[in-house]
């Protein structure tokens, strides 16, 4: 038998209990439409999620720490920045030079660290003003966080700080700045104070310490209150800062240098904290255990994200869970009208068999009649699903707009993604197919004799 | 019986039917023998009970034998499974019902052309076939109508038609006259004749009947699922006019009517 005269046998016996047909047909709506809807709240939470830990900072960095001072931690060289970068599904990587500097503009000052990253990791800030600092310059050039300027205080006589009580003292990118640079190790050790004290701010400032002004060449987007994960700090190309310590700190390199076994500097630069920064963020997880197993600490928000993920498949599947069970529901009512169609078909069953019908012929019309059932139920409740997503949207919507910005979900709590409406299509497809199976087996095996059989 | 030049197109051999109900061992068929000739018209009659039912329907292999043969065109199709006897049907057997037995939601034309459905022959060649069937009977003006829009006789038409469109080698008609009145009855033995004569086909007709059965070249009279008698009732060449009246005469005897 021809899969068209297949198709359209069974759509005309479909076509003959109109009523139990649309009955059965709105039984799979329904289920298919409780299975997206929930799932839709699900994906739409799990999605709200995601775009809350990206406001924290990118999702596909990894920063990596070697804090302690002991012999055991692993030192951060240039060497392991660049052998990061060679694992792989790693893009690039960056060290993260910082340096302690006090800031005076007129009569405000603050305190400011400066970051010294790679060329890779400036691309990363969005700026809101002006440009990022070209590589490997003869002049310093900055980036601020657009929070940064609210560092800058006011000193009174009585030595209390004024921060300017919500008023900007410094924008950097008018207003000059000058930076004093701490004297560094090196200068303490002369002076005979001994061991290197990191802790040492530069609060002392010797008058003897040089000036440098340096330009802002560029501001991270966003006003003074809202945060992203440059808005702090101060950034500048790594390779530009390097030399511009150089010329400060000669042979020590930086402020403070680590010291080797005889107590004198290291001739390279050892750095606290790198970033990795990797293509996706399937391999995130994958890049950070590599560099954990290397002997360093690492961490990265996509960490955090997959543990509050895992939370929330389960209530994804949780909320699937009780759709299903409306599908099952509708899945039982197909296997019931199949049923009584074969009842009620029997002697036309011994008819086509008499005829020459091969069985297999016979099992393949019910089963795409009970399929057909599955697919109109299928897209009916997709089309009534993405209705009722709209709806939730639209309440929901209004509801938040009387919150506030206290929760902020952009695209909406129901999200239908595209794979979930061919999903669930192909589903309900397969409920159908797989409720008639039973029914289908049954009519194949009736005897053709019924046909026979006068009544 | 008669050695005949041609062979046998149906051969059946020591064929029985034990039905168990309870502890009783019914025999429908106790070591029945014949065979049927290539172009013959065959009655089996014989009262209800008698077993020539089941006969038919183990020829058409709607049932399994319980012992014996059979053989139809050279194939063993007691040893058939269900599969391969629906295949052969589909191939071989053209069969006419009592009740007719259309598709009520298929129209005149459609049903005369769903054994070619189930061969997966083209929209265009099936409605051809049909055609070509339906004229020959003379019922093409009624290709477009619904069974419940025709009469008995135009149903049964349609039925023969149906049988003949796979032009099958073999024809089974199970009571084909049994729900229909005597004048129609006689019209439509009349066109079975010609199908038989002018298509060449064998026929095997069940009947309960005598009258209806005086149609056919031969009659194998079953009781107690035994053959008790066969009569030829008609020489080669018979002439068909000889041959209507007879018919007619039995029926106006027999005179059932739906």
């Amino acid at each position: 038998m021809r899969a068209s005269d297949l198709i359209i046998l069974a759509i005309r016996n479909l076509l003959r209990r109109k009523t139990r047909t649309v009955l059965t047909v709105l039984g799979v709506v329904i289920g298919t439409a409780s299975i997206v809807v929930m799932m839709s709240l699900g994906l739409g939470m799990s999605r709200s999620m995601v775009e809350l830990y990206q406001s924290f900072g990118s999702l596909t960095t990894i920063s990596v720490y070697s804090y302690g001072t002991d012999d055991n931690t692993k030192e951060i060289t240039d060497e392991t920045v660049r052998s990061f970068a060679r694992l792989p599904h790693v893009e690039a990587s960056s060290p993260l030079l910082q340096v302690d500097v006090e800031a005076r503009s007129g009569s405000a000052e603050g305190y400011i660290t400066l970051y010294g990253v790679s060329q890779e990791y400036l691309q990363q800030i969005e700026l809101g003003s002006g440009r990022l600092p070209a590589p490997d310059q003869a002049e310093l050039e900055l980036v601020y966080g657009n929070m940064a300027p609210r560092m800058f205080y006011k000193s009174s006589r009585s030595g209390e700080r004024n921060y300017g009580d919500g008023e900007i003292l410094v924008d950097p990118m008018k207003d000059t700045i000058f930076y004093v640079f701490p004297e560094g190790s090196a200068a303490q050790a002369r002076g005979g104070s001994g061991a290197s004290s990191q802790a040492s701010s530069a609060g002392s400032s010797a008058p003897s310490r040089k000036k440098y002004m340096l330009p802002a060449v560029g501001m991270v987007k966003g006003g003074p209150e809202d945060y992203n994960e440059f808005s702090w700090d101060v950034y500048c190309d790594i390779d530009t800062l390097k030399t511009f310590l150089k010329k400060i700190y000669k042979k020590n390199l930086v402020p403070y240098p680590r010291t080797n076994k005889k107590g004198k500097p290291v001739n390279y630069y050892v750095y606290n904290q790198a970033y990795i920064f990797v293509d996706k963020m399937e391999n995130v997880s994958l890049v950070q255990q590599q560099v954990s197993d290397m002997g360093y600490q690492a961490n990265s928000n996509m960490q955090w994200l997959e543990q509050s993920q895992q939370t929330m498949k389960m209530v994804e599947a949780v909320l699937g869970g009780i759709g299903a069970v409306s599908l099952l529901v509708a899945a039982i009512g197909i296997v019931n009208t199949m049923m009584m169609s074969i009842y009620e078909r029997t002697r036309e069953i011994g008819i086509m068999k008499v005829l020459g019908c091969d069985m297999n012929d016979i099992r393949n019309l019910f089963l795409t009649e009970s399929g057909a059932i599955g697919f109109l139920g299928g897209v009916t409740g997709l089309l009534a699903s993405c209705g009722v997503s709209a709806l939730i949207n639209r309440l929901a919507g209004s509801i938040e707009q009387g919150l506030g910005p206290v929760i902020s979900s952009g695209g909406g709590i129901s999200y239908i993604p595209p794979w979930l409406g061919a999903f669930s299509v192909l589903f309900a497809i397969g409920i159908g197919t797989v409720a008639g199976y039973i029914p289908a087996k049954r009519a194949m095996r009736l005897s053709p004799l019924a046909a026979i059989r006068n009544e | 019986m008669s050695s005949d030049k041609t062979k046998p197109v149906i051969s059946v051999r020591d064929l029985k039917k034990i039905y168990k109900i309870g502890t009783n061992r019914i025999h429908a068929l106790d070591g029945i023998s014949f065979d049927v000739r290539r172009g013959e018209f065959l009655a089996i009659t014989g009262t209800s009970g008698s077993g020539k039912s089941t006969c038919l329907n183990m020829l058409a292999g709607l049932e399994q034998p319980s012992s014996g043969q059979i053989t139809i065109l050279g194939k063993r199709i007691d040893r058939m499974n269900e599969h391969e006897l629906v295949a052969f049907r589909r191939e071989h057997v053209g069969f006419i019902f009592q009740s007719y037995n259309l598709i009520a939601s298929m129209n005149a034309e459609e049903n005369v052309a769903m054994p070619l459905v189930f061969r997966g022959v083209p929209r265009e060649e099936r409605r051809a076939a049909a055609h070509k069937y339906m004229k020959l009977i003379g019922i093409l003006d009624q290709a477009g109508h619904m069974p419940a829009q025709m009469s008995g006789g135009q149903q049964q038409r349609v039925g023969i038609a149906r049988a003949l469109v796979i032009d099958p080698d073999i024809m089974f008609a199970d009571e084909p006259t049994g729900n229909l009145d005597s004048a129609t009855t006689s019209e439509v033995l009349d066109l079975l004749r010609r199908i038989v004569r002018e298509q060449g086909k064998t026929l095997i007709m069940v009947t309960h009947d005598a009258g209806i059965a005086s149609a056919a070249d031969r009659q194998i009279r079953f009781m107690d699922g035994r053959i008790t008698e066969i009569i030829e009732s008609r020489t080669e060449a018979a002439d068909d006019t000889e041959a209507t009246d007879d018919t007619e005469g039995c029926i106006g005897a027999a005179g059932e009517s739906v």
